[in-house]
């Protein structure tokens, strides 16, 4: 299988800490990689230099090919990567469907004009993102709220109507970080098969950060660990779990995040 | 209270509210704060007045139609907030408003030093061209524009950066952009209530776009409520006739003035619309929302009790 | 050189005073992130408490001179509880705070406009006129005092920071609020001392101001000049505002000097934007990189 993303020796440091270190891994075509470490292990830095959140202090990610180092976070997201944040980042003051409808914009391109004279262009794509729109809500079961405050959801619907505005960008690559934090297992559950449909059914490559073990051994066909900033292993689930410094390194400072 | 007093405050009102709308585009749509945009209001006005006036009564003018000058203020207002926006935008917060301030207080500074247009001293001798007619379509044209632009994925793109900036650049926005074509269009907006303005005062002078103006705009806005056209359209009309209505106090108005915004400020923060639209379309929006959050309370407490077998 | 020599001591004559006003922005925005447009209008009530105190009154300076800088800490003490404090509580965004900072400064300046007129009115003569012979300099005495007081007095408010209990609170708070008042930290009493602070040292800049120049209501105004100084020298940042300010007073001057009176306003502003293009935390201010 060919890699979609290929990163070198990404390396990110703030002020003197360096929070990721020469970190190199693919991620498939069509799979689905876990990266997991304890707090502070560098993880969602390595999502924001990914997304151009961050710029790199040094370092490498190639998406199908291309370099993709600094460039801005929406051209990013244009050709084809985008994300969920670990802490939620909603519009939060719009409805759930404007927040999905938002996100389609990359699939208009009527312009300025168009949209304040109300010229026919305009009508039929906007005709057509409303449908995309309300069709992305049905299939991940979020139609019946779409009327609602995006801030008034239960806290595990706003993640997975986080990762719904994500699907409305048509990504390739979807990042996910901490999809099933404060989750119940029932949820969590749930979760996995969805994360697994959305990459059948989307045909999409999935890079997902977590802490619930289940899941990451669960629906990760490959997994990454990080440590400090450093990967000190990667695998299949089996030969991870069985890595000396994998067990050290979550020993040492987590154990409650295997049975978590 | 003859229709004449009623008439002209209400074309000051009229006038207003263009500068009004545009900035609510760029402070409630877009969520980025001025205090600077009775800079741009000058601009318009100077340039406009500098078209139409008649060369032959005042050396510095053109003589061309209003129209023109219409054109020309808002398109000299733009440009300016083109250069403005490139190096501001970027700042964080505080440092944007802080920048428009700047850039608000330095275009008065310079006009009051443009010995052409009569410097400090001010510039008689604009053409009385602002008709209540003219400015009634001017509002009509400007609602509608604005209306339609935040209803098409542009204004929604505005109003993701608004919500949650980073979120809008991962949804594939280009932040700066919006935010520098808000920016013109509030500029181009506040730039022909400027050349309105000139042609009803027909007198004009640096001081008249001061600080205070700007800051009375960014008050009317945040009055009306963020993010509501209508909200915008009340605040201006009931805001301009505040301090006229408040004339038989003279001294007192501005006092009562200052004492009602930091009231507003305090007791009722999301200004008379709240984010609301007073149309068909906007009520029935927030009754779908309230409806919403009602069925998924109701849902949730009927998923709460029965697991707790209550 | 000699020439040289007079501007500068004007220009740091001016420039003391507005580091006298700009510290109270620069306090305020240290622990409360904004940008206080009222502290304008209490410099203003400042020139007209040590007016009256002198006038009305015939109080000898120092008490006049007292009157006005307490008076002035009230003023912004309860500015602050009026206009702050419940968007305090209730955690509003910085720019409801603008917002009603901007309401308190029109109602400051239109309550003297009704009250007293809109009139200006000149100090009387505390100092005489007759400048200090230097050898060939002349010193205004008038500049020479506003200069050491206003010495004086920053450098009492930079000790009072640095060895009390309360202005060490005060520094912790300009660094996190938040962690401060979990750790025990009444923030309350902080932001009062905060004001109170400011609101001393707007009393004394008003005095200079008025008489220095004239008073009329729109005082206020011209400080925003001090607050530009802030802005140079980096919001939040004490030092940075006296360097900022000092550094503004001596460009204004020469510039007033050896080019056009006419740019003394438009200088500021210049200087303003050239700051916030290179470098917006100001020269004293200090770098974050957010967190995403
Ligand atoms: N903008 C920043 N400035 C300074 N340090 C940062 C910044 N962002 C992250 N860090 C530091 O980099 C390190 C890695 O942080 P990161 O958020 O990537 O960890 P993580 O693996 O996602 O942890 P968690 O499981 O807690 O989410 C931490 O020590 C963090 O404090
Ligand atoms: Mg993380």
């Amino acid at each position: 299988m060919a890699a979609i993303l290929h990163i070198r020796d990404l390396t990110k440091q703030f002020g003197g800490l360096t929070a990721v270190d020469a970190v190199s891994f693919d991620v498939p075509e069509g799979g689905i990689v876990g990266l997991i470490g304890p707090n502070g292990a560098g993880k969602t830095t390595i999502f924001n230099l990914i997304t151009g959140v961050y710029k790199p202090t040094s370092g490498s990610i190639e998406f199908r090919d291309r370099s993709i180092v600094g460039l801005e976070p929406f051209r990013i997201a244009d050709m084809g990567i985008t994300r969920t944040f670990q802490n939620i980042r909603l519009f939060k003051n719009l409805s759930v469907f404007d927040n999905v409808l938002t996100a389609c914009h990359l699939s208009a391109n009527y312009s300025f004009a168009e949209a304040i004279l109300r010229l026919p262009r305009f009508r039929t794509q906007e005709k057509r993102l409303m449908a995309k729109a309300e069709e992305l809500l049905d299939i991940m079961g979020l139609l019946g709220y779409k009327d609602l405050i995006a801030n008034n959801l239960p806290y595990g619907l706003q993640r997975r109507l986080e990762i719904v505005r994500a699907l409305a960008l048509n990504p390739s690559l979807l990042l996910l970080d901490e999809p099933a934090a404060g989750m119940n297992p029932d949820e969590t559950e749930q979760l996995m098969r969805l994360i697994v449909r959305i990459r059948d059914d989307f045909k999409l490559s999935v890079l997902v950060i977590e802490h619930h073990m289940d899941l990451i051994m669960g629906v990760c066909e490959h997994i990454i660990v990080l440590n400090f900033g450093e990967k000190i292993a990667e695998g299949s689930a089996e030969e991870v779990s069985r890595h000396p410094q994998v067990i050290e390194a979550y020993l040492g400072t987590r154990e409650e995040a295997t049975d978590a | 209270m003859d229709w004449t007093y009623i008439q002209g405050i209400l074309m000051l009102a009229g006038i207003n509210m263009i500068a009004v709308l545009g900035l609510s585009l760029l402070t409630g749509f877009t969520g980025l704060f001025s205090f600077g945009h009775a800079g741009f209001m000058a601009i318009g006005a100077y340039v406009g007045a500098w078209i139409s006036a008649s060369p032959a009564s005042t050396p510095a003018g053109l003589g061309l139609p209003f129209v023109l000058a219409i054109v020309a203020g808002g398109a000299a207002a733009g440009l300016v907030s083109y250069f403005i926006g490139r190096i501001s935008l970027n700042l964080k917060g505080d440092y944007f408003c802080i920048a428009t301030l700047g850039f608000g207080e330095a275009i008065r500074l310079i006009f009051n030093n443009v010995n052409r247009f009569g410097g400090a001293r001010g510039w008689p001798g604009v053409p009385s061209k602002s008709s209540f007619l003219a400015i009634l379509i001017a509002d009509i044209v400007a609602v509608v524009f604005l209306a339609n632009l935040v209803k098409s994925r542009h204004g929604r793109n505005m109003i993701a950066v608004r919500e949650e900036e980073l979120a809008a650049q991962i949804a594939g926005i280009d932040v700066f952009r919006y935010k520098m074509i808000s920016l013109i269009i509030s500029a181009v907006y506040a730039g022909v209530a400027g050349v309105f303005f000139a042609h009803y005062m027909t007198f004009i002078q640096p001081k008249m776009f001061s600080l205070t103006k700007s800051t009375e705009l960014t008050i009317i806005v945040i009055f009306g409520g963020l993010g509501s056209i209508s909200g915008s359209v009340l605040g201006a009309i009931l805001l301009t006739a505040l301090p006229e209505i408040l004339r038989a106090f003279e001294m007192w108005r501005l006092v009562f003035y200052g004492a009602a915004v930091i009231l507003i400020m305090v007791s009722r923060p999301k200004g008379l619309m709240g984010g609301m639209e007073l149309t068909p379309s906007g009520i029935r929006k927030v009754a779908a929302e309230r409806n919403a959050l009602r069925e998924a309370k109701a849902k949730l407490l009927a998923e709460g009790s029965g697991e707790e077998e209550d | 050189m000699v020439q040289f020599l007079q501007q500068l001591i004007n220009g740091l004559s001016i420039g003391s005073v507005y580091a006298l006003m700009a510290v109270g922005y620069s306090l305020v925005y240290s622990i409360m992130n904004f940008s206080n447009f009222a502290h304008g209008g209490v410099i203003m009530l400042g020139a007209y408490f040590g007016f009256f105190g002198l006038t009305l009154l015939k109080l000898p300076f120092a008490a006049a001179f007292l009157l006005a800088s307490v008076g002035t800490l009230f003023v912004a003490i309860i500015v602050e509880r009026i206009a702050y404090k419940p968007l305090r509580e209730r955690r509003a965004p910085f720019l409801y705070f603008i917002i009603s900072a901007m309401g308190a400064s029109i109602l400051l300046e239109n309550l003297v406009i009704a009250t007293i007129g809109p009139t200006f009115r000149t100090y009387p003569e505390v100092f005489p006129k007759a400048p200090l012979e230097l050898g060939p300099l002349a010193v205004g005495r008038l500049d020479l005092i506003i200069f050491i007081i206003s010495a004086v007095s920053l450098t009492l408010l930079i000790l009072f920071i640095d060895k009390t209990k309360l202005g060490k609170a005060i520094q912790a708070a300009s660094y996190n609020v938040k962690a401060c008042a979990l750790m025990g930290v009444n923030t309350d009493k902080v932001i009062l001392t905060v004001f109170g602070l400011g609101g001393f040292l707007a009393g004394i800049a008003g005095v200079f101001f008025g008489m220095k120049y004239t008073v009329y209501p729109q005082i206020g105004n011209i400080t925003t000049k001090s607050f530009i100084a802030a802005v140079f020298g980096g919001l939040g940042s004490l030092p940075g505002a006296v360097l900022g300010s000092v550094l503004l007073g001596i460009i204004e001057t020469f510039v007033a000097g050896y080019l056009s009176s006419q740019f003394r306003d438009l200088i500021a502003f210049v200087i303003l934007i050239a700051v916030l293009i290179l470098r917006p935390t100001g020269i004293m201010g200090k770098v974050t990189e957010d967190k995403a």
